[in-house]
């Protein structure tokens, strides 16, 4: 299954990993914050039975994954956008903007939560 | 002096030497500069060494052995299945009580796949080789892990 190589994929990477700044704290506090975020997200998403949102979320894997090697930075970088930032002249209504925010959340971002 | 000395480093060296292993260059402790520079190009080359030496000084009978080799603890089953027990009761989901030889992971010990494959990967970490996801697919009870582990290790 490609969800349990993705998650043994993980797990090589966090043990090898050596943070960008070369510290040792800063390595450990990124290896356990790359095993634990993905312990985590893949816990919740576990009962997901739709193809579609199983799909979704290895693509949001995968990217994590590239991203933070090619990086060297574990942590998802998230994107600003201003409340009313999608309105249009006739869309300025509070439905719209959701389903246009949710349409703009990268595809790396679809497991954190909008503050 | 020098050569009773001598004689008995080689006859520490011959008592635990195995042919198999390839002895590593810090482990000896006090290998005298000299022999370790001859002895360096190569085992066989080594081997003869040790021999001209010993059939050059044959020294007193007694042996004490006073030099030691690195090398980790020779494996067998029952220390294999030792260390995976140990690591499985580190695992904090895991009751130690329930914990026998062949209690499956996800039917008896009541984990999920994705436990199963924390705990391979803590096996791979304890005994320092890769496991391929196919075999490691496959490993359900300690048993199997020790089965695998000792096939790897040539031991049974």
């Amino acid at each position: 299954m490609e969800v349990l190589s993705l998650y043994r994929r993980i797990f090589r990477i966090a043990r090898s990993w050596q943070a960008q700044s070369a510290l040792q704290h800063d390595t450990d506090s990124e290896r356990s914050y790359i095993v634990q975020e993905a312990r985590t997200l893949f816990r919740q998403n576990q009962q997901l039975t739709e193809q579609e949102s199983i799909k979704k979320c290895i693509d949001e894997c995968n990217a994590r994954i590239e991203m933070g090697l090619h990086y060297r930075n574990p942590y998802p970088r998230p994107t600003y956008l201003p409340p009313m930032g999608l309105a249009t002249q006739k869309g300025r209504k509070l439905r719209t903007q959701q389903k246009l925010r949710k349409q703009a959340k990268p595809v790396y971002l679809q497991s954190q939560d909008e503050t | 002096m020098a050569s009773v000395i001598l004689v008995r480093c080689v006859r520490g060296a011959r008592a635990v030497y195995h042919p198999a292993l390839c002895l590593r260059q810090g482990g000896g402790g006090g290998v005298r500069p000299a022999a370790a520079a001859a002895a360096t190009t190569s085992l066989l080359a080594r081997r003869d060494f040790w021999q001209q030496r010993l059939v050059q000084a044959p020294g007193n009978a007694q042996c004490v052995q006073w030099r030691r080799f690195s090398d980790l603890p020779p494996l067998t089953p029952e220390s294999i299945q030792e260390r995976v027990f140990h690591v499985l009761k580190l695992y904090d989901k895991i009751n130690p009580e329930k914990l026998q030889v062949t209690s499956h992971f996800m039917k008896d010990l009541g984990l999920d796949s994705l436990d199963q494959v924390e705990i391979v990967m803590a096996m791979e970490d304890e005994f320092g080789f890769e496991i391929p996801d196919v075999e490691a697919e496959k490993l359900m009870c300690p048993q199997d892990i020790v089965k695998y582990v000792a096939e790897k290790k040539d031991i049974l």
